[in-house]
């Protein structure tokens, strides 16, 4: 027998006192009224035939109250010591309660609440309801990232108005994460238990072993979910040809979980109006994906929507029947070419339709005129006041970037094929008669080398971008290439920020940067619920949080509004069929089976028979049985 | 002797109020008296009486002027002749005056000397000699018989005088009385008859001493509907003997059975002997209790 409650040396204080005083209340209760009475004997007479026990009975009835007193002080007395059996663990255990906030915990395929995530809070809830007063228990919320609600803690009603305040995300799922903080946190933990309650969407075909938190540490994996029918829009993506900024190809991936043939019909949407309607027959797991070539949209809100058709089926996940994306405004750069006449430079800038280009004769060129970009061919007049800066085969003595050195046919070695302006370019077996190399700077790039020799670079000047190309375009044989015109256009991409593959489209849970003029100092964003929260600027950029799929509009400071998409964009989430965390050869329990805090509470009973006695001696009491 | 007692403000007072219930009682009793309902008290003595009673042997120191020689003639045994003589009814009125008779309030003391009064008045309006002795273990004071309803007074005062004795006696009380008074005659005993040692001895006593008992018990209705519950020390408040009883409605119920089987008891004692007896509540006024006592008849000559 062990004894785990208050200190012996204060039950035994406490119960003498008790012992004395129940004695003096006892004694006070055979102190009885005193009556007068004329005649006692006919009391006597009465007593005689009302009373046949003998002495000694009646002695033993008179002590037989203050004995059940007394035993009943003696009963609360020991419950007061918390006495436990010998064998049973009192340490306190530490718990932690991973619950799962990701997306896919929105799934409606429960009984007993309105979702998975309510129905694992539930469940949380109860483990924090039925937790004994020595363990220690620590709640985190974890969806992509992880959000602890407290340290380790024994007093559980802040975690429980922490758990009840929790939402549940649009997030996928990072079960690394989890694992590692749960790992982290229990390390060196005595009695360690860690209970993922978590559907396991997102857990197919990962490999968690590493995580294993270590033989000490006891793992619960509970997983709410009944079903897997979902149908989702895994895949949204908008890009742009590159030959015309008008022209884009959607893609649209839909995959079904159900485990049999549904129909379906996918919607494609451009600022809030169908503008595609295509019926699907999806079989059982299938994953269908979708283009639509030749939209010509530009700066506009596209939504792609796919919804069950099949009567008798019900997708029970929702969030992911939408995906949303925003593509660019194009816009209309404004390019100076300065030069005597140079068709190859021209020819390409002038197939774009997308670039406004003004040819000036170096005589008149005029460094105060503003343009976005400028060219300059075979000169190197004064700086234009704006704009970013091309040159090609500067002049020695007035080019912005030293000339190092002049080679006659020079073998380009060396290309930064990941720069891009190199992007879908070879410049193997490039032509070129002579060519001016740079005596590059720290700061600067160089594109293409030979013999480490720069021949491209790419310089930033003041907050502009300045490309400097060492040779002639007519002492090569670039223009002739196919690779020239992409070339031009990489330029006119690269100092336009106007990148054909950027689309403003986030996966949701995550910090989204979005470039801003460098004076904007507060930028404000509008969720897609119509909450408007202020953007972080941070080094010419707007960060803000993507917390839910939809579109989400920041408004710079005097600055035109941007908006950009956040979907949930992860097929993992998407399969939301229940699954089962395996940590290698680990074992994982699958339920809650003696988690709930049940010690075999002695005092309990003792107290329970203090009360039956208490009953008891007031029944006899109350019957004269005792007295 | 009997202590000057302080009167409680309930205790009935002998004013004219009282007196003139007493003449109320008087007119009654002679109404009674009249219609045939009366005692017959004639004392066998040798006396001045002209009429012949009876005879008995002589014995040496008699009277020889009282011999019948005619008898003697014939039987050749000396005789006497004896006659009625009627002389003064002596009526003593025993009251009990023990500590029983004077608990609680209005109390049967107080009751007693009522009655007491009143039977005492119609035996001086009798022209009877009465005398008022109150008890408890002993005779606790005595005003001598006395004649004439100018004495009635006497007796209130006397009984204004008295105070509470001690524990009821009734057997040493009544010794004491008996060797005490020579002159027999009528004893009323008024009393709640609460004595430990039994009622037997005393009125044997009395009886035994030719004295002609007559028992008024009385008894507090407030004795019979008590009015505590649950545990109490009962005291005697004689003796002050304590007992610890738990008082139940069944504990209750038993008492008043127990107290009409002492009743039972000293009634049925009284009818085997006859003596009158009569029983009455505190609650019941007095006179009412009087005129009983003239209905039955054992108290009018």
């Amino acid at each position: 027998m062990q004894w785990t409650g208050l200190p012996i040396a204060t039950v035994l204080g406490v119960a003498g006192f008790v012992a004395v005083f129940i004695t003096l209340l006892y004694l006070l209760r055979l102190r009885k009224r005193r009556v007068q009475v004329p005649y006692s004997a006919l009391w006597g007479r009465v007593l005689a035939e009302k009373k046949r026990q003998t002495d000694w009975w009646r002695r033993f009835k008179r002590l037989l109250s203050w004995l059940l007193f007394m035993i009943i002080a003696a009963l609360i007395t020991v419950a007061a010591l918390g006495p436990r059996s010998a064998d049973e663990v009192v340490e306190g255990r530490h718990l932690l309660i991973m619950l799962d906030t990701s997306a896919s915990m929105g799934a409606t395929d429960v009984t007993g609440g309105l979702n998975r995530f309510e129905v694992a809070r539930t469940q949380a809830l109860e483990l924090l309801g039925s937790v004994g007063g020595d363990d220690r228990v620590m709640v985190a919320l974890f969806n992509n990232r992880v959000m602890p609600l407290g340290p380790f803690v024994r007093e559980t009603q802040p975690l429980e108005a922490a758990l009840r305040a929790a939402t549940l995300s649009a997030n996928a799922t990072d079960f690394r994460q989890a694992l590692s903080f749960a790992r982290d946190s229990l390390r060196d933990r005595g009695q360690a238990e860690l209970i993922v309650l978590s559907d396991g969407a997102g857990l197919q075909n990962l490999d968690l072993s590493e995580f294993d938190p270590g033989e000490a540490v006891r793992v619960r994996h509970i997983a709410p979910g009944e079903r897997s029918e979902n149908l989702a829009i895994t895949g949204f993506n908008a890009r742009r040809y590159p030959s015309n900024r008008l022209d884009h190809e959607v893609f649209v991936e839909v995959s079904s979980t159900f485990d049999r043939p549904v129909e379906a019909r996918l919607e494609l949407l451009s600022e809030g109006r169908i503008i595609e309607t295509l019926p699907l027959e999806l079989s059982a797991n299938q994953v269908h994906r979708q283009f639509y070539p030749g939209q010509a949209f530009a700066g506009e809100r596209l939504e792609a929507r796919v919804r069950v058709m099949t009567a008798d089926a019900e997708d029970v996940f929702p969030l992911d029947d939408r995906a949303y994306a925003v593509l660019p405004q194009a816009r209309k750069l404004r390019v100076q070419v300065v030069s005597t006449g140079n068709l190859f430079l021209e020819g390409p800038l002038l197939l774009n339709t997308h670039i406004e280009v003004t040819r000036v004769n170096p005589e008149r060129y005029d460094p105060q005129a503003e343009f976005d970009v400028t060219f300059f061919d075979n000169v190197a007049p004064t700086l234009p006041v704006s704009g970013d800066l091309v040159f090609f085969n500067p002049p020695a003595e007035s080019s912005p970037i030293a000339i190092r050195d002049v080679d006659d046919e020079p073998i380009l070695t060396d290309v930064a094929s990941s720069h891009p302006l190199m992007r879908w370019i070879n410049l193997q077996d490039l032509n070129i008669a002579r060519t001016s190399t740079f005596r590059r700077e720290a700061s600067d790039t160089a594109v293409a080398s030979a013999f480490g020799q720069a021949v491209i670079v790419d310089r930033e000047l003041d907050g502009r971008r300045l490309i400097a190309v060492g040779f002639d375009l007519r002492e090569s044989d670039f223009p002739l290439r196919v690779a020239f015109p992409i070339f031009i256009l990489n330029i006119i991409d690269y100092l336009a920020q106007d990148d054909v593959d950027l689309m403003y489209a986030f996966e949701t849970g995550r910090s989204v940067q979005i470039p801003v003029a460098r004076d904007i100092e507060e930028a404000r964003v509008t969720a897609p619920d119509g909450e408007v929260r202020s953007a972080a600027i941070h080094r010419g950029e707007a960060v803000f949080y993507t917390d839910q799929p939809g579109f989400y509009v920041l408004t710079p400071g005097g600055g035109e509004p941007v908006a950009v998409a956040a979907n949930l964009a992860s097929p993992e989430e998407s399969r939301i069929a229940p699954s089962e965390l395996q940590l290698g050869e680990r074992e994982v329990s699958r339920d809650a089976a003696g988690l709930v805090f049940e010690r075999r509470e002695i005092w309990i009973w003792l107290v329970l028979l203090a009360m039956g006695l208490l009953l008891l001696e007031w029944l006899t009491y109350n019957r004269r049985w005792t007295e | 002797m009997a202590k000057p007692s302080r009167q409680h403000p309930d205790d009935a007072r002998f004013d004219d109020e009282f007196l003139k219930k007493l003449d109320y009682l008087y007119i009654v009793s002679r109404k009674m008296a009249a219609s045939g309902q009366r005692a017959k008290r004639q004392k066998k003595i040798v006396g001045s009486g002209l009429d012949f009673a009876d005879y008995r042997v002589y014995s040496p120191g008699d009277d020889v002027k009282s011999l019948d020689w005619r008898v003697y003639s014939r039987t050749e045994r000396l005789f006497l002749k004896l006659y009625e003589e009627e002389e003064d009814l002596h009526i003593y009125f025993l009251v009990d005056a023990s500590r029983s008779m004077h608990l609680g309030q209005p109390n049967k003391w107080n009751y007693a000397r009522q009655v007491a009064a009143a039977l005492a008045y119609i035996g001086l309006s009798n022209l009877d000699r009465v005398s008022i002795i109150p008890f408890s273990s002993k005779v606790e004071g005595r005003l001598p018989p006395a004649k004439g309803k100018a004495q009635i007074f006497k007796i209130f005062n006397f009984l204004d005088a008295c105070d509470a004795g001690e524990h009821t006696s009734l057997r040493q009380a009544f010794k004491t009385f008996v060797s005490q008074n020579k002159r027999r005659g009528l004893a009323v005993v008024i009393s709640d008859f609460y004595d430990p040692d039994g009622i037997e001895e005393g009125l044997n006593a009395l009886r035994y001493h030719r004295f002609e008992p007559m028992v008024i018990q009385l008894f507090d209705e407030r004795e019979l509907n008590l009015d505590f519950h649950g545990e109490v020390q009962i005291v005697d408040c004689e003796t002050d003997e304590a007992r610890d009883i738990t008082v139940t409605p069944a504990m209750l119920k038993a008492y008043r059975e127990v107290f009409e089987e002492f009743c039972t008891e000293l009634e049925g004692y009284c009818k085997s002997r006859q003596i009158l007896y009569f029983r009455a509540p505190i609650q019941q006024p007095f006179d009412e209790l009087i005129l009983r006592v003239f209905r039955a008849g054992g108290f009018l000559k």
